[in-house]
């Protein structure tokens, strides 16, 4: 079917939430084309009472006829009804949108324009910004001694076209590109200073042929049935509705590509000597992310968010990160890279008291302790899986 | 040799990047044709961009206006080009389309006003007014949303170049 005769745009008005949207691309030849969607507008319009949300986050090209068209109606009835506000929500990822919806608050000033961002995403501020890139540094170098063997059994191989979404600094996508030799990447992550970090060590090597681009994971300007392999490592579970993000992994991979997915399951991290002590911190762990509405146990349920996106032929494998893969001072730093942000930033952010945080605080010590013992041992559980998107 | 480093007078000179030439008549043949050359030139000319998504995305948006203008002015005949080079962070899009005179004319006239001191007033005032907007205020609003700078090449008898450069590199976010 050619795919431009479908309708690329879609309005639409949820009563309850007394929100307007529009998303796709509106590029219409003449406003005639338009009238459906002005006349829902006009009909949200008569039907609300103090506030209108125009939700346009997920539009992605709007020509002037449209832009002009939809003003108008929103204009005229700032004028006929000044008890009416209209708040205009755009994304910060589509760079135009913000610009130009927001001179109409210059023209009406019942109508405000306000950019949506990751602050309205619970929990994840703590694994964001700053802080947490030295982390994802070492635990790249740990986890790619596995991965690099794993991957070919998973779609990877040199040609592919392919995107790692929730990319964080980018050391997979360059490990990638220089082991299987895609022949494009693109890495895409919600942080702007993890991607200006990336930018920076792919221009200081000389690495070309990787696009790091700002964006959200959960509504990617990305298009449809592009990549033959698409990567999200880590990262599913930082979200509250993983669902969500999986169902855009889905969208933007090729039929007949595949979703590769890694993530945790905390509990399960494991250690010797001291295992009682470092158990009880990790399922302290589990449930101080779920308190923020992450699931740091998503790993062994990938199995089942695959199936229930869509995915067939899916694959399951898992492997243990340890203290002997390379340097145990590697696995030493990562452990406390985590009690830092863990017992920190986010247990005293939850509220609790001095005598837990020790007793938390102890069970880290004791992995590194673990890892760093002569006859030690400490682990790190990852699960791997994939699945094909139907042809 | 190496076009990029081409240079005349000293002066670094727009790197083709693609050029897409096509029969008035057969532009004119589907609206769809401004979405299609819009969407294609951006997408690949933004892989190298610092954000390829974010460019192509905004390059895409400011190009389908161009065309769009273009498409309008409804010639019947004679050949349409659009090329797209750059220099540096500008992308340069040139538009060589059959132009009368007194179409010339209004597009000297819409360059001069674009460079006055009331653009954004007169943009502002097209959005809350009665009419679709005009071509003039499609220039504009590339003017003011996007930097974009206009200038008027001649390109041989009843033809104009529209050159328009962008700085997309360089718009805040
Ligand atoms: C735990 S890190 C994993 C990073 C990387 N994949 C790795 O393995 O090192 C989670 C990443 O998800 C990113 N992220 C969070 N919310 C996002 C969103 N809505 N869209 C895109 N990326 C997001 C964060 O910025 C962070 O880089």
């Amino acid at each position: 079917m050619n795919p431009y005769l479908l309708p690329r745009f879609e309005t639409q008005y949820d009563i309850n939430d007394q929100e307007f949207s529009i998303s796709g691309i509106v590029r219409p030849q003449s406003i005639d084309e338009l009238a459906p969607s002005i006349a829902l507008l006009k009909d949200s319009i008569d039907r609300v009472r103090g506030i209108l949300y125009v939700n346009i986050r997920r539009l992605t090209q709007m020509n002037n006829t449209a832009f002009h068209a939809f003003s108008r109606v929103i204009i005229d009835a700032c004028r006929a009804r000044p008890d009416l506000k209209f708040v205009v929500i755009t994304s910060s990822v589509v760079g135009w949108t913000t610009r130009k919806f927001g001179r109409l608050s210059g023209i009406e000033p019942n109508i405000t324009v306000e950019e949506y961002d990751s602050e309205f995403y619970p929990g994840q501020t703590f694994l964001e910004e700053g802080g947490f890139i030295p982390i994802l540094r070492t635990q790249t170098k740990l986890t790619w001694r596995h991965e690099r063997t794993i991957l070919p059994r998973h779609g990877m191989q040199p040609g592919i076209v392919m995107a790692d979404i929730c990319c964080g600094i980018g050391d997979f996508a360059v490990l990638v590109q220089r082991e299987f030799e895609p022949s494009r990447i693109v890495a895409l992550d919600h942080a702007r200073t993890s991607l200006a970090y990336a930018r920076n060590v792919a221009a200081e090597f000389d690495i070309k042929g990787i696009e790091y681009t700002y964006g959200d994971a959960s509504e990617m300007l990305l298009e449809d049935d592009q990549f033959d392999l698409v990567t999200c490592r880590h990262s599913l579970q930082v979200f509250n509705n993983p669902e969500l993000i999986l169902k855009e992994l889905f969208r933007i991979c090729k039929p007949g590509g595949r979703v590769y997915i890694t993530n945790e399951k905390n509990s399960h991290c494991l250690g010797e000597p001291r295992a009682d002590s470092i158990q009880w911190t990790y399922n302290e762990v589990a449930k101080l992310w779920a308190h923020f509405q992450m699931d740091i146990e998503l790993g062994p349920k990938s199995r089942r968010y695959l199936i229930e996106a869509g995915f067939e032929d899916i694959r399951v494998e898992s492997f243990m990160v340890t203290n002997h893969d390379g340097d145990p001072q590697d696995f030493a730093d990562v452990i406390a890279a985590w009690e830092n942000v863990y017992a920190g930033e986010m247990a005293t952010k939850r509220g609790d008291p001095p005598a837990f945080i020790r007793r938390f605080r102890q069970g880290f010590q004791d992995h590194i302790f673990a890892a760093l013992h002569p006859k030690g041992y400490a682990g790190w559980p990852i699960w791997v899986a994939s699945g094909r998107k139907p042809l | 040799m190496n076009i990029a480093s081409q240079s005349v007078g000293g002066e670094a000179v727009f790197k083709p990047m693609i050029q897409i030439d096509l029969e008035v008549k057969a532009f004119l043949s589907a609206w769809l044709h401004c979405d299609q050359i819009s969407t294609y030139s951006a997408r690949m000319i933004s892989h190298n961009r610092s954000d390829s998504v974010r460019h192509s995305n905004l390059f895409s948006s400011a190009f389908n206006e161009l065309l769009e203008v273009a498409f309008r002015a409804r010639h019947s005949s004679g050949e349409i080009a659009c090329r797209v080079s750059r220099r540096g962070e500008t992308d340069r899009i040139e538009l060589t389309f059959p132009c009368m005179p007194e179409e010339r004319q209004f597009y000297e006239e819409a360059i001069l006003q674009i460079a006055g001191s009331e653009a954004r007033e007169r943009y502002l005032n097209s959005v809350s007014g009665d009419l679709a907007p005009s071509r003039e205020v499609v220039l504009l609003e590339l003017a003011i949303d996007y930097n974009a700078t206009f200038r008027l090449d001649e390109a041989g008898a009843d033809t104009i170049t529209l050159v328009v450069d962008l700085p997309l590199e360089g718009l805040p976010n």
